[in-house]
């Protein structure tokens, strides 16, 4: 069990402050304690003894870990890593919470996953290029089938397997750091190759863990297909269309541009204000803090309301969630739906 | 008093939502962006409006309590941290713009907003605010009037200072007093504005600003030189402003700085020459046309001169400057920990004083990034250390004060825009005279006779 954090990970902060605009609990609140610099200056009190690692409990959970903070970041902080070490060391026995245990039981056996996709009619296995393989992700799996076999129905060469388990995102990123780097690992040796995800979130674990050249989010590698996408047209018109970011996606691993370019072709694109601004969802978060979650989303349900999009577009499971259903709640038409599945709408033809 | 029974009448006084003492929240606030001054805070307290800082301030002064007032937190003189406890004074709740007045060229703010939101949304108009410290995406209009934060237009344009207009603020004992107002001139009585304006809230704590803002520019031009070393790079500004141009922005890095900038944003920058010189200029697109290439005309043929770009656009001009601006940041990646100093000097000693500064790294050994305002002599040389390497930690101390004892050599000044704070205090004396500090320290008592506004600051 951690007890200490990175010193070289701590020392990196000047605390410039830079990062406080970029922050949404930041925002929400105006207080130090729940900025990026303010978690850093407390985790160093816990570092040299100042505070004990309990105090961190609260501000650790508040966190969203979006890191919006890394790109605005010019001395290089790895916060993300930051927050993952604050929640091994803080989220441990009743300190856990128990929808994070609960999950964990689920993901870390064979059966738990075999349940999630359980009467969930995911892309069917099968065996296609060896070096290039379809992650199904956990929670994909149950919640959006529908993305994985439409990844299977636009890209023939792509296999996939069924027996994956989980890539440890949620372990990284829920107080089980060194797990999730073992489960990540293990992903790795079961799907050879290239592994496609259409999960942000997982991406940028599994990036981290394996290296970016073996692991590719779909905007990511579509975009390097090379095939030309037909506009979709609905009530005799090209689809009005916007794109929410995955945190993790385009802060950890700078994917932003590939989506909108893909976007670009589909329809008419419409930038959403503040579409790199996390969505609430989070991960976990939106489970675990859900009145949180619900302020940080809801200028953004706003700002799609006004914009009479047909389709709001989410690259990560858990904003696809979120966005569904705080859109509903709030009575807006927009229908949220994956990348994926948008280009499998489209007819595609060779560049 | 004690820490809960200050948590509690605070309480009382303006509401248990805006007041925090809990061990995390102190923690938090126990310092700035300055490295190695820290200090807990007893509570922290965020007023709404001009009535409750002015309730908290009667509070503190009845009561002897130091309290200090911080916006961003983002000041590199360890102005804001409770060294002596008390109240931090948060103003971030006080964010509001309250008034734009384009036909009278000004805006009437809180302290709270973030000097670039208050640009941005100045720009809708067609205006600008001036002052850009570098932290200008963060640092409140509060903070940067407390400080007289500068950036990089100083030269054209002067810094904060030139564009305070009138203030709002709350004395030592509570009461509020209005100084100046809209109006470019206004010599009713002792300027009382000015006073104010630097004065890293020793005085009063500011609760309206009105500021002076200026017409957005038609156009900018900017371009990059790079030269053999810093001093080659000073040599051709001192002959650019002799030549007769006055630009907005002059600002240079040398070699150590230029990596570390590159590193982090990816630009092309040239890593293998000794020095940049980011050089630009704002106005009509005719005149700024002809100053900018007159400028890099100067600079191509200027002594140690390497080479010279023109910015495509506008984008690749804000991404240099965006680099600028980053310079302190990203060279703070190169070791875990950095010193940052902010000496000013007579431009035309500038040349000498940048070879005095690498004299005095390669004498300690250490390394010593020099970034700066070379248009209006101000530099910022920046010591990178291990903290941990105590030799070294050494060696800095000591170089520091040969650094420090280059302004009062050249006829300079020991802070050209990061502010006295508690990091300069012990130097301010020396540089001013015991008959000014004397009279700082009148002027203080005035303003604050129970001494409770930022104790052990300026005058104390």
């Amino acid at each position: 069990m951690r007890e200490k954090f990175s010193q070289d990970k701590l020392d990196r902060c000047i605390s410039c402050g830079y990062c406080l605009p970029a922050c949404p609990t930041y925002k929400l609140t105006g207080n130090e304690e729940s900025s990026p610099r303010g978690r850093i200056t407390l985790m160093r009190a816990v570092q040299n003894e100042k505070l004990p690692a309990i105090d961190l409990l609260q501000e650790s959970s508040f966190c969203l870990g979006c890191r919006a903070c890394e790109p605005v970041c010019p001395a290089g902080v790895e916060y993300g890593v930051l927050l993952e070490e604050m929640r091994e060391i803080t989220w441990q026995g009743k300190n856990r919470p128990i929808i994070v245990r609960a999950l964990f039981l689920i993901v870390d056996s064979k059966i738990g996953i075999w349940a999630l996709g359980l009467f969930s009619p995911i892309a069917k296995r099968r065996k296609a290029q060896d070096d290039l393989h379809l992650m199904y992700g956990c929670f994909e799996r149950r919640l959006f089938p529908a993305v994985s076999r439409a990844v299977a129905k636009i890209a023939p060469e792509v296999s996939c397997s069924s027996d994956q388990g989980c890539c440890g995102a949620l372990h990284a990123h829920n107080g089980e750091l060194e797990k999730g780097k073992v489960m990540a690992r293990a992903l790795g040796e079961k799907l050879p190759g290239t592994i496609l995800t259409t999960a942000g979130g997982c991406a940028a674990h599994l990036s981290s863990e394996l290296g970016p050249e073996r692991v590719q989010e779909f905007s990511q590698w579509w975009v390097k297909r090379e095939l030309t996408l037909q506009p979709i047209i609905e009530s005799g018109r090209k689809i009005r269309v916007g794109l929410q970011d995955s945190c993790h996606l385009r802060n950890g691993m700078g994917v932003f541009a590939e989506p909108r370019q893909i976007l670009k072709e589909l329809g008419e694109y419409v930038e959403v204000p503040g579409s790199a601004d996390c969505c609430g969802a989070a991960g976990t978060y939106a489970l675990l803090q859900k009145k949180n979650s619900r302020k940080v989303v809801s200028q953004k349900i706003l700002d799609i309301k006004e914009l009479n999009l047909d389709y709001i577009v989410s690259v990560n499971p858990g904003c696809t969630r979120q966005l569904a259903s705080e859109l509903k709640r709030a009575r807006v038409k927009t229908r949220v739906i994956h990348l994926a599945q948008l280009v499998a709408m489209s007819q595609q033809t060779t560049k | 008093m004690s820490a809960a029974d200050l948590a509690t009448k605070l309480s009382n006084l303006v509401g248990s939502d805006v007041v925090r003492s809990d061990a995390v929240s102190l923690q938090a606030y126990s310092r700035d962006a300055t490295p190695m001054f820290e200090g807990l805070p007893e509570v922290i307290v965020a007023p709404r409006n001009t009535a409750e800082v002015s309730k908290i301030v009667k509070f503190a002064h009845d009561t002897n309590t130091p309290i200090i007032a911080r916006g961003a937190g983002s000041n590199l003189c360890a102005a804001t941290v409770p060294l002596n406890g008390g109240i931090v004074m948060s103003m971030t709740k006080m964010n509001q713009v309250l008034e734009v007045s384009k036909s009278e060229m000004i805006a009437v703010v809180q302290p709270g907003v973030t000097n670039i939101d208050l640009d941005e949304l100045v720009a809708k108009e067609g205006l600008r605010f001036i002052p850009d410290p570098g932290s200008r995406n963060v640092s409140t209009i509060g903070g940067n009037v407390a400080t007289s934060a500068g950036g990089l237009r100083g030269l054209k344009y002067g810094t904060t200072r030139n564009y305070i207009l009138g203030l709002e603020a709350v004395l030592g004992n509570g009461e509020i007093i209005r100084t100046g107002g809209r109006l470019v001139k206004d010599v009713a009585g002792y300027d009382v504005t000015r006073l104010l304006v630097g004065s890293e809230g020793t005085l009063a704590i500011f609760t309206e600003i009105t500021v002076a803002l200026a017409p957005r520019p038609e156009a900018s031009k900017y371009g990059v030189a790079y030269f053999d070393d810093l001093a080659s790079a000073a040599g051709a500004v001192e002959k650019i402003i002799s030549s007769g141009i006055l630009p907005a922005t002059l600002e240079f890095l040398d070699n150590t700085c230029v990596v570390a900038v590159e590193d982090f944003a990816h630009l092309g920058l040239d890593t293998n020459a000794g020095a940049l010189l980011l050089f630009g200029d704002d106005g009509d697109a005719v005149s700024i046309e002809q100053s900018v290439n007159k400028m890099a005309e100067i600079a191509k043929l200027a002594s140690g001169a390497r080479g010279v770009t023109l910015a495509a656009d506008i984008a690749a001009a804000d991404a240099l400057l965006y680099a600028r601006r980053c310079s302190l940041p990203a060279l703070a990646r190169l070791s875990s920990m950095s010193i940052l100093e902010d000496i000013a000097v007579p431009r035309k000693a500038m040349a000498e004083v940048v070879n005095r500064i690498q004299d005095i790294g390669k004498k300690y050994g250490l390394r010593i990034g020099t970034f700066g305002h070379a248009g209006d002599g101000n530099l910022h040389p920046t010591i990178v250390l291990d903290k941990d390497n105590k030799d070294e930690v050494r060696a800095a101390e000591a170089a520091l004060a040969e650094i420090f004892a280059l302004p009062r050599e050249f006829g300079g000044s020991i802070t050209g825009e990061h502010g006295v704070g508690s990091a300069k205090l012990p130097y301010l004396e020396d540089l001013i005279g015991s008959t000014n500090m004397q009279l700082q320290r009148s002027i203080k008592k005035v303003f604050d006779p129970a001494g409770i506004l930022n104790p052990g600051r300026i005058g104390s």
